[in-house]
């Protein structure tokens, strides 16, 4: 228990989106299936469709949390910000 | 060559004509560095943002693969062998954000530019190295030939080709000719520089085909009612379904290994790898992996114009009169479009496979030179010797690509991007988990990848196609002790991971020795602007390193 609570919410939280976005659209009994239709699209095929914007929201998600954490483990370390490259020069020299 | 249709090949030769040209002209804009060959990476020598990634990254995904092959698997058999592909690149996206920031930093801080680089450097084992560059090298190969076989499937609709030995593989002949010609003369620059020109007249084809198309052949529903009827038939030959409409039970299992098989398998292709290291700091792949997943959408609906094609009853039967699942896109758009706009699709479709095969064959070229030839052969060879090995491997890797078409049972192209996957796959653990431990030992990680290659192999060649009586007719076979099937390459790794895990337990028991590790752990985190990162195009005028230092 020590040893889960010390890695960063921003991670764990992450790590699970990732893994439900891995696999979920790989359960293929749960979505194997004609109906119902949609706009004459059998179920199967719609499905799997509508998770490319469920993947692509829950990244992003994932992208916040995980860029948010690693700005704060940079500035706490005194390296530049990337994103930045004015700041990123600084650093360099 | 009488069924010639001169509209479309004029339109064709036209759009190839300009963007050759265009690539020329663009690429003498750009500085030619001391290590020609390297440098030309085109998209390594630019430190690209998210939004050139997106474009570029997203681009390379529409080969002949989500154009010609996907489909055409649709058209034949349905589901299994060719929606997975949607699930496939839905899951590739997760992986890669896992992943390949650790690869970013670690590279940027080592100057490593392929991954066999940073295996060498890892473990140090120069061995090790040369397995995964040999595995890039050999998985790049039937890749090629997927984009030969699309190409050759858009001349082949434009009646090139004829039905006797020797005219039948004309259109194949062609297709190789001009990819040669394209990368020997132009290096990497030119397919780098039109690789917009060619996404936006993918794009126009991809939004005309997927809105126009369902139009005139009645509808969505009346279109998946015609695949359904065709697929749940018996098939005389086998007494089974010709296919699978939505898959039954048994094939769950094949669905999702080929879906999480692919994925796993496509980011360690050398041509992808340094795509991504081409970026401008760690966050920009991260980025992308979440705006990426808007590509597969297009894929889905493109994958389904197999179904249209079903639906419009096409004529796949090649000029040698055998028929040619791959035809069924190209036949498609002959028969639904007015001849013009057939003629820019086919030339969308065949830049469209021109472009990765030509950066596909020279990142396997670069490969060689950098960690077989300068690690093995001649330490000390000059940029110039370098530059003129990488060319003559580049056509080698395509002579090798043109090997596989001609020999091996190209009934579904698709399958030849499955069979590289199977090998490719098999450099997962080195690489992969590499970047989180080294609890692997190097000699394991030889040892698992040298049975699952020969077990992955030889599992595929036994897959005998029913209706060609040829091996390598397929890439699912029954998992060893079951009697589900599954995707070979993950049986294979599966055997690889068990494989490397019980030696390294053995290995550490009797203390082997460890290779000497020249990566520190704060480089897996670094960013760019830190001490000690650097820009590709300096790595590249450096030379970079040796990939396993003594």
């Amino acid at each position: 228990m020590s040893r889960l609570s010390a890695v960063k919410p921003a991670y764990w939280i992450s790590g699970v989106l990732l893994a439900i976005s891995i696999v979920v659209p790989l359960l293929v009994s749960t979505y194997a299936k004609d109906g119902p239709r949609l706009w004459g699209f059998p179920f199967f095929y719609w499905y799997q469709l509508m998770w490319v914007f469920i993947s692509a929201v829950l990244i992003s998600i994932c992208y916040r949390l995980v860029s948010a954490e690693e700005r704060k483990r940079r500035a706490a370390q005194g390296l530049g910000d990337p994103d930045r490259p004015a700041q990123a020069k600084e650093a360099d020299q | 060559m009488s069924g010639v249709n001169w509209v479309q090949l004029s339109i064709v030769i036209v759009i190839f004509g300009a963007v050759t040209a265009m690539g020329f002209m663009a690429a003498r804009w750009r500085r030619g560095g001391p290590l020609e060959s390297l440098d030309e990476w085109g998209l390594g020598g630019r430190g690209f943002g998210t939004f050139i990634t997106w474009f570029l990254l997203g681009g390379d995904l529409y080969t002949a693969y989500t154009f010609i092959a996907v489909p055409a698997a649709m058209y034949a058999t349905g589901a299994i062998s060719g929606f997975f592909a949607v699930p496939y690149t839905i899951v590739v996206y997760p992986i890669i954000f896992i992943f390949m920031s650790r690869l970013w930093s670690v590279s940027h801080r080592n100057g490593y530019v392929t991954p066999a680089d940073f295996v060498g450097g890892r473990y140090g084992s120069k061995a090790l190295s040369l397995a995964v560059a040999l595995t890039g090298i050999l998985a790049t190969m039937p890749y090629i030939a997927l984009q030969l076989v699309g190409m050759q499937a858009v001349f082949e609709t434009m009646g090139l080709g004829g039905h006797n030995v020797w005219a039948k593989d004309i259109p194949l002949l062609i297709a190789f000719a001009v990819l040669a010609a394209y990368t020997y003369s132009s290096g990497l620059r030119a397919p780098a520089m039109i690789a917009f020109v060619k996404d936006g007249l993918i794009y126009l084809v991809i939004a005309v085909a997927i809105f126009y198309l369902p139009h005139v052949l009645g509808g969505w529903g009346s279109i998946f009612d015609a695949a359904e009827t065709k697929l749940t038939a018996t098939n005389p030959a086998t007494g089974k379904p010709v296919g699978a409409f939505i898959p039954g039970e048994q094939g769950y299992s094949a669905y999702w290994t080929l879906a999480l098989g692919s994925a796993m398998a496509l980011f360690m292709y050398p041509h992808s790898i340094t795509a991504v290291l081409s970026t401008k700091n760690r966050n920009v792949v991260r980025r992308n992996a979440a705006i990426l997943p808007a590509y597969s959408l297009l894929l889905g609906l493109l994958a389904l114009l197999g179904f249209m094609a079903i639906k419009a009853q096409v004529n796949v039967k090649g000029l040698d009169g055998i028929a040619n699942p791959q035809l069924a896109i190209p036949r498609l758009f002959d028969q639904e479009f007015p001849s013009w706009f057939a003629g820019i699709a086919f030339a969308a479709i065949a830049v469209g496979a021109l472009v990765p095969a030509a950066i596909m064959s020279i990142a396997a070229a670069n490969l060689f030179t950098r960690n077989i030839y300068r690690d093995f052969i001649r330490p000390s060879a000059t940029p110039a010797q370098e530059a003129k090995v990488s060319k003559l491997a580049s056509l080698l890797v395509k002579l090798g690509a043109l090997v596989f078409v001609l020999t091996l049972d190209k009934t579904l192209a698709l399958n030849f991007q499955l069979l590289g996957g199977i090998w490719i796959l098999q450099t997962f653990p080195a690489i992969v988990v590499g970047l989180y431990t080294r609890w692997f030992h190097r000699w394991a990680l030889l040892a698992g990848w040298a049975v699952a290659m020969v077990f992955g192999t030889i599992e595929a060649y036994n897959v005998i196609n029913p209706a060609t009586k040829k091996h390598f007719g397929g890439s699912l076979a029954n998992i060893p002790f079951t009697d589900k099937q599954a995707y070979i390459a993950l049986t294979a790794f599966c055997l690889n991971l068990i494989i490397v895990i019980v030696l390294t337990l053995v290995f550490r028991a009797l203390k082997v020795p460890d290779g000497q590790d020249t990566t520190h752990s704060t480089d897996y985190t670094a960013d760019q602007g830190d001490p000690g990162v650097r820009d590709l195009p300096e790595i590249l005028d450096e030379g970079g390193p040796a990939t396993a230092k003594p």
